[in-house]
């Protein structure tokens, strides 16, 4: 076994309540409702204590956590008071300057913008509505302010191709860190994925292009970015091993190892209301159940990388073969690795169901 | 290598723990730091430029001026490469 250190990150997932219906979300394909939402006082109880772990980076993430507007600056300030780290992850849409001044003002360090496209047609087809002015606005607007900023563009099929423009839209824009995340099938992501599995020729180009890209823009853009599972050798190291550094607080309270973790079925997660984060980090089944090295089965026990891939990911291992101890089937050692080389033979494009409460499932 | 006076980049938070190990803290990472390191970025002020922040940390440590210019020159244009410090 080994030694359990504190974690050093928490995602707070304010709701799952979105005004867009981005295909590729990672959210739980049931939404859960707003009236199963923490409230403010448990929330920043959930702060609290999570500082009292050692945490230093908090995240506010959804859903888009902007629909929480007051509740935001709340828990912003409170982190702030703490010592912590504040990341904003939002599309962007809410996110005007009234609001943006509040935040930065109880201590915001970092905002995270997604775009769909870096063009308009294209955005509003993935987003389901057209809210390309009101995000440029929002990257415009931190840009001129004094806290970090990274775009984030999560590439898939429908928009991969778009790559090198989404590119120079941020060299136009002056934005110096970019995140550029390849899709992972997990939540609505997963539910649509004959639709958004990228073709091997794009996967091919997009590691080009970027690699380009870093070489040409070297001190004046950082490119973050990561192959696309499904299609290298290895597994990812998915959250540096499962409850290792980070943890989730999902809407209505649950305690997570990773956003996607509600897709175990297999496994009961403790709940803020009636736990606490100490308590769920140190002694939780579902914490302890995949961490370390302990649990893991052969060909994961006797592999070198057992400590460089921690095994995979336990939610894919259970998306793809039913059994979350599994050895992650994108490792080309996993028996079951003919699962992950079939999904990724794209066929012709698939329709996708958009990310709404009237696709969800109850 | 003298420049103009620096700080932190945007978004980038310096932060002691109690029990006094020194952290830069940035968009989704921490940066573990050192002693020297530690005192260098305290003393970046917006203000002071490098050659201001070598004699502070000459008044402080007993060591060859030569020597803690070098290692404080170095350290910034590592911090700089990396964007944690910017003009």
């Amino acid at each position: 076994m080994n030694e359990i250190r504190g974690p050093l990150s928490l995602l707070c997932e304010l709701t799952y309540r979105c005004n867009l219906q981005c295909p590729y979300c990672y959210n739980p394909i049931n939404l859960g409702r707003a009236s199963e939402e923490l409230n403010l006082e448990k929330w920043l109880e959930v702060i609290d204590q999570a500082c009292a772990l050692g945490i230093r980076q908090i995240g506010f993430s959804g859903g888009e956590p902007t629909l929480r507007a007051l509740d935001l600056i709340a828990l912003t300030k409170r982190a702030t008071e703490h010592g912590a780290y504040t990341n904003l992850i939002t599309q962007g849409t809410f996110l005007d300057e009234a609001l943006l001044e509040s935040l930065i003002a109880v201590g915001l360090a970092h905002v995270q913008i997604s775009i769909q496209a870096p063009e308009r047609e294209l955005a509003a087809l993935i987003a389901g509505t057209d809210v390309y002015d009101r995000k440029l606005d929002a990257l415009r607007l931190v840009a001129r302010k004094e806290v970090a900023l990274t775009l984030n563009y999560v590439l898939h099929r429908l928009n991969h191709d778009t790559l090198p423009d989404a590119l120079a839209f941020a060299e136009r824009e002056g934005i110096r860190r970019v995140e550029i995340a390849n899709v992972q099938f997990y939540g609505w992501a997963y539910r649509n994925r004959a639709a958004l599995m990228p073709t091997r020729e794009q996967v091919a180009r997009g590691v080009e292009i970027v690699t380009q890209a870093r070489e040409r823009l070297r001190g004046k853009m950082e490119i973050i970015y990561v192959l696309p599972d499904y299609f290298e050798e290895f597994p990812k190291p998915c959250m540096h091993g499962w409850a290792q550094l980070a943890m989730t607080v999902a809407p209505d309270g649950r305690i997570l190892p990773c956003p996607a973790a509600t897709a175990i079925t297999t496994l009961t997660f403790p709940n803020a209301r009636t736990s606490s984060l100490h308590e769920a980090w140190h002694h939780s089944p579902s914490f302890t159940a995949y961490r370390g090295t302990g649990w893991m089965p052969e060909p994961c026990r006797s592999c070198e990388r057992k400590e460089v891939d921690w095994g995979g990911c336990r939610c894919q291992a259970f998306l793809l073969t039913g059994d979350a101890g599994a050895t992650d089937p994108v490792c080309v050692k996993s028996e079951r690795h003919d699962i992950v080389t079939t999904l990724r033979e794209t066929g012709p494009h698939a329709a996708w169901a958009p990310r709404r409460p009237d696709n969800a499932a109850r | 290598m003298s420049s103009g006076s620096r700080r932190l980049a945007r978004g980038v938070r310096f932060r002691r723990d109690p029990d006094g190990s020194a952290l830069l803290l940035v968009p989704e990472g921490i940066v573990s730091l050192n002693e020297t390191a530690a005192v260098i970025l305290e003393l970046l002020d917006g203000a002071r430029d490098d050659d201001e922040i070598v004699a502070l940390l000459a008044k402080r440590y007993d060591e060859p001026h030569a020597t803690l210019a070098r290692d404080a020159h170095a350290l910034l244009a590592e911090f700089s490469l990396r964007g944690l410090i910017t003009q």
